[in-house]
């Protein structure tokens, strides 16, 4: 079974402060999570950076996950980041894709008890986008990352609901294609009513929202 | 602290972060926080912090897990409150 998860952090939202304190930090990356960072990472990317790619990379585990186990909790501290590489280069990526170039974003690999997963990251001045897999390639993962004019919880959805239709309307221009729910609370998508097999991940936060999904295998 | 008057100050905890600011004053035992209050998952870690200062308690990991809605976040506060 196929599936996808993404997340988005918008950096102006997160209190800088308060995630460098460990109480805080703690309760998102483990004590070897701290230790990687430590050890590789320091005075490259801020450690409040380093806290949110790692929530962005647990949610997206998540979600990734739940398609496959419904009644999965989201427990963060429970889902371990064991490697992270950084870009090469630091030109931006853009805000839609098919693929990664891999030169361009943070790459990691993550274990969740037996499974294990990769994932690929954007970090921009504005926000820390992930989309996980569960291979080491992303060539048939499509992924999109959007502005919006309101962070109000309905106009997120519906905005990301319309970002994410509008990507699928390029590339299936004679389908009629929805955007609805499981009774998972996941989202699916709808062709004449029925569920289709590309799974999809939406995310919203603050002033962004973004969406992914898995074309095949 | 009876129930009641723990749940009038987690609404406090809960109050920065929700979008629904209008359901705060009608939550129970079911309102979900994510879907019902509207609180992005981003913020939960907040109101896990939050809710220790208030109440000098340690929320640990499976505790922190559970706390999805009002009723368990309420069991969760009581049960840290009585190992004090």
């Amino acid at each position: 079974m196929i599936s996808t998860g993404n997340d988005i952090v918008v950096l102006k939202a997160i209190n800088i402060a308060r995630t460098r304190q460990g109480n805080f930090y703690g309760k998102i990356i483990s004590v070897s999570e701290k230790d990687l960072y430590d050890r590789q990472l320091a005075g490259r990317i801020p450690l409040e950076n380093f806290v949110w790619l790692s929530w962005s990379i647990k949610e997206s585990v998540y979600k990734y996950l739940q398609r496959i186990t419904p009644e999965l909790i989201f427990s963060p501290a429970r889902i371990i980041i064991s490697q992270i590489l950084l870009p090469s280069d630091h030109r931006a990526t853009g805000l839609e894709g098919r693929g990664f170039n891999d030169a361009l974003v943070y790459k990691s690999a993550v274990t969740f008890g037996d499974h294990t997963l990769y994932s690929r990251s954007i970090i921009s001045e504005e926000f820390i986008f992930s989309v996980v897999n569960h291979a080491d390639h992303f060539e048939h993962t499509c992924w999109g990352i959007r502005l919006i004019s309101s962070p109000e919880p309905a106009h997120q959805s519906e905005a990301a609901r319309v970002f994410l239709t509008e990507r699928l309307h390029t590339l299936f221009p004679a389908d009629q294609l929805l955007i609805s729910k499981s009774p998972h609370g996941y989202p699916v998508i709808l062709k004449n009513g029925a569920q289709i097999p590309i799974p999809v991940s939406l995310a919203h936060h603050d002033h962004y929202v973004a969406y992914s999904f898995q074309l095949k295998d | 602290m009876t129930r009641e008057e723990t749940l009038n100050e987690l609404k406090t905890v809960i109050a920065p972060y929700t979008m629904n600011k209008e359901m705060l004053n009608s939550i129970n035992d079911q309102t979900d926080l994510i879907r019902d209050l509207k609180i992005n998952s981003a913020n939960l870690v907040d109101i896990i912090i939050d809710a220790e200062a208030k109440y000098d308690i340690e929320i640990d990991y499976d505790s922190a897990d559970k706390m999805i809605n009002v009723g368990s976040c309420l069991d969760v506060i009581t049960e840290k409150l009585n190992q004090k």
